[in-house]
Parts: C-alpha cells; structure tokens; sequence
C-alpha cells in the first residue's frame, strides 16, 4: 500500500502538493489563491481566509481594543465591521469565489479600487473612502491583494473604459464621465433610448482617464458584489451615492423632456 | 509609484493526458481541465447523476437507488443527511462528465481512504466502494452536516473543486486550520476537529468572520478550493 495516493493533474505529472516550507512567501499559489506569509497582523475582509498553519487569531475590527487600529488603519468606523484583522504566526491561504486574485506593491503611492474587489492589505497601509462612492483608497508603502473576475490588464491613460470592466486606478487623477450619447438624441434617439427599439450599443458611458498612471481592468463586465464602504454623512459640497428619486409629477419618466430634445 | 505582480503560475490548457493505460477497464482522462473522459469498454463507473455532458459508442444509464451504496447505504444517506444522487454507466466508447465547469481532481487510490464532501464527488471507478463517514460530533465540514462520503478500494475517482484545488500536506506538529466552506477531502490519516474562533463579539455582530474551522492533525492531504460554499461556519 503506498501512501500518499499517486494525484493526476491535466499535465499528467502529479500536482504540486504544498506544505508550510514550500508555499510561496506573499505570492500566488495559483491564479486563484495567494499565501501570506503572517508574522503581525494582517488585513482582510471578512471570510476570505480558506486555511492557514500555524497560530492566528483572527478578529472584527471596531470593538475595543482594536480601536486604536482603527484610528491608524482605518479612517471610517462605518465600513470597519466588513474588515477582519488576522494576528499572528503562520501561513494564510486568502481565495475569493475563485476569482483571480494579484497583489499588488505601493510604494508610497495610491491606489483607488471597487470595494468589493479589495480583499486584504499589510497594516503598513491606510485605508480611506474614495470620494467616488463604492470605491477604497489605499495610501502609503505596502502590499495589497485585489480580486477580478478574470485576469487583470493594465492600462496606461489617455483611456476611457466600461465602467463595469474598471477594477481600480493608480497615481492618476480620478476619472471623469465621458457619454457617447449623439445617436440617441432627438424625438427618434429619445424614442430609441426609452424603448429599446433600434437597441442600444449598450456603450454609451464610460470613464475617461487623463494624466500619468495606470488604470486596471478585468476581464470580464462582472462587477464584484459592493462592499459596504461606510455612509458619508449627508452635507452639502460632499458628494454621495444619492438615491434614484423620480421627478414629482412625472411618474417614472425623469428627464424625459431632456431625451427628446425639448 | 505602484509596482503590480501578477502571477506566474497560470495554467495552459491540456488535453488529454491518458492516466492509466496499461489497465483494461475504464480509463480516466481530462480532457481540459473542467471535463472529465472516461474511455469504457464493456465495464461501469459510477457517477453524479445528470453529470454526462457527452458520449461516442454505447452507453447505458441508469440511477442508482440511494447513492449505489446498497440499501443499507440508501439508509444510512437518508440518516445523514449526506445525500448522493448516483447513476451507472456501463458501455462502450467515452463518456464524458463534467459539473457547472468547475475543475476536476483525478485521485488514484490504492487501496487508501479517500473522504470527500459528497458535493464534490464527481465520478468512481466501479472498483471503488463509497460510503458514508461518521466524522464525530468535532467534524463538521461545509454545512453538510456530521458527515462525509468515504471512496475506498483500487481505482480512480474524480473529485470537483470550484476553481483549482491547493493540495496541502499536513505532517506531525505542523496541523492545518481550513475554513469548511473551502474544504473538499482529504486523504491519509488525519483527525478532524471543528474549532471555534467565536467569542462574545460574534454574538454581538463584531466577529471575525472566521467563527468555524476545521482542524486537521496527523499525516495526510487536504484538498482545498480557492472560494467558499455558503455555511453557516463562516459568520456566525
């Protein structure tokens, strides 16, 4: 009897089989699962921890005496609860739905990236709300783990892209809206866009990216679920994610007037 | 300045690595790494049921009552919880198997004990006998319950995982904690024990998000998935 069972891969030699020696130190594993090699404390959000060796801890941030992290790491108590600190010795496995995962070196720099694409970071980061909502900042030297579905590209601005295909940006200045909207003016075009008759490219929107830096893509128009990223209180010149509302009087028809060119 | 490191160890796609040729009974192959080839010759396999995305030659399927395991077994699964929807394919030419393409995991048992999460077993040789493992009241993996489905015997057997599964290897003082939304099976000798990572703070809505691991100690392997199934483990 031979132990352990001879294990087939699609190349035909046996798999890579991994213990606490032979995981690579802070890299991928494969495309899908990354290792970090803890010895502190460590960032992550909430369930994204698939196995580890050796002793850690892990805990929610925003009771107690985790307090102080908060103030240092994190500068909105709101979307704390969301965020689990691992503390610790050891090697920890971080997968998220079999998404891609890549890390990432800042050096002094920034980095903004949808928050649900954001799964763990070294406490040598500071961790802020874009004001771009459902987007994370990410100031100051360190590493950090992302998500997409599918491999990410990097693209060098000028650049406009799907809003659904953005992961993040780094160094340049945040993006702007850019709409591509001239066939769908008119009573026609109006018609065209409400209906659907004709259809629509569905490309009409997209971000437009100046100045030095780099932009992040995926592969794919899945957008990661949002993360909560905490509620900016309400006042006036703070932009926030505002409710649809529909026009008083006008039922569901909004800038209907504007769509036919009135 | 940001500096970006993509991984290295991006698969390429195989076909068709023959794994075992020398024997006359069924043959397991991948045909990629999401499609299970099982090339038959008059002989059965058994597998999930509904699985078989395609087949050449002849082939005959039939469901098997309560998980092929007999009627004992058919009770036992109903008991358990750690039900197993099987058919049997006998026939000749390939049949090919596949599951909401999520990879697959050729293991060759020679006579060792392989447990898996009956989720994610795939397809056996008929060689092969499965049953249910009563994991103790300490072994709880994925929400499934107290239980896990044992494959033992001589042959190949194909395991599922939602994205290539980390093969860890688990040696005397060096025990592995594994999230049981993660876990898929293991091999050798190793105790399970679910440990809790829950405290006051989970109750209050504050915890870890990590209440629930298993833990394995011994010497063996564990399969991991890099995603987790939905559990109850997870957040309390």
């Amino acid at each position: 009897m031979t132990y352990p069972p001879i294990l087939q891969t699609p190349g035909g030699e046996g798999p890579q089989i991994w213990d606490p020696h032979t995981l690579p130190v802070n890299d991928n594993v494969n495309p899908y699962c990354f290792s970090v090699n803890l010895n502190g404390a460590y960032y992550l959000q909430k369930g994204k921890m698939i196995a580890y060796y050796g002793e850690m801890r892990f805990s929610g941030i925003g009771r107690g005496v985790l307090d102080r992290v908060l103030e240092q790491n994190f500068n909105s108590p709101l979307h704390a609860s969301d965020w689990v600190v691992a503390e610790g010795r050891g090697t920890l496995l971080l997968a998220d739905r079999a998404y891609d995962l890549n890390s990432y070196d800042l050096e002094d720099g920034n980095l903004t990236v949808r928050s649900g694409n954001l799964l763990a970071f070294e406490p040598t980061l500071r961790l802020k709300q874009s004001i771009i909502p459902g987007f994370l900042t990410l100031i100051g030297t360190g590493k950090f783990v992302a998500a997409s579905n599918g491999p990410v590209h990097f693209v060098e601005p000028p650049v406009r892209v799907d809003p659904q295909a953005l992961v993040g940006w780094a160094d340049c200045p945040a993006p702007c809206h850019h709409y591509d909207h001239s066939y769908l003016h008119g009573v026609l075009g109006g018609i065209r866009h409400l209906t659907g008759i004709g259809g629509a490219s569905g490309e009409e929107h997209q971000f437009e990216f100046i100045g030095a830096g780099q932009v992040l893509m995926q592969s794919s128009e899945t957008v990661l679920a949002e993360k909560s990223v905490g509620v900016v209180g309400e006042q006036s010149a703070v932009p926030h994610q505002q409710p649809t509302q529909a026009a008083p009087g006008l039922g569901n028809l909004r800038d209907l007037g504007r769509q036919f060119g009135l | 300045m940001c500096r970006f490191r993509t991984s290295s160890a991006r698969p390429s796609p195989h076909i068709g690595a023959r794994a075992d040729t020398f024997r006359n009974v069924a043959q397991f192959r991948l045909q990629g790494s999401k499609v299970l080839a099982v090339d038959l010759a008059g002989d059965t396999v058994k597998a999930r049921n509904g699985s078989m995305v395609a087949y050449t030659g002849q082939m005959g399927f039939k469901k098997l009552t309560g998980g092929g395991d007999g009627l004992r077994g058919m009770v036992t699964r109903r008991l358990t919880g750690e039900r197993m929807e099987v058919m049997e394919v006998r026939g000749q030419g390939t049949c090919y198997f596949a599951d909401k393409a999520t990879e697959i995991n050729l293991v060759r048992l020679n006579g060792e004990t392989l447990f898996v999460e009956s989720d994610n077993l795939l397809c056996t040789e008929a060689t092969l006998r499965t049953g249910t493992s009563f994991t103790g009241l300490n072994g709880m993996a994925g929400g499934n319950g107290l239980f896990t489905t044992k494959v033992e015997g001589q042959g190949w057997a194909a395991v599922t995982s939602n994205g290539p599964a980390v093969i860890l290897r688990v040696t005397q003082g060096l025990p592995l904690r594994v999230d049981p939304g993660a876990y898929i099976a293991h091999t050798g000798n190793l105790n399970r024990a679910l440990k809790s990572g829950a405290g006051w703070t989970t109750l209050i809505g504050e915890g870890g998000g990590e209440a629930m691991q298993v833990e394995f100690t011994g010497e063996g392997l564990v399969y991991v998935q890099p995603s987790e199934r939905l559990t109850f483990g997870g957040d309390a």
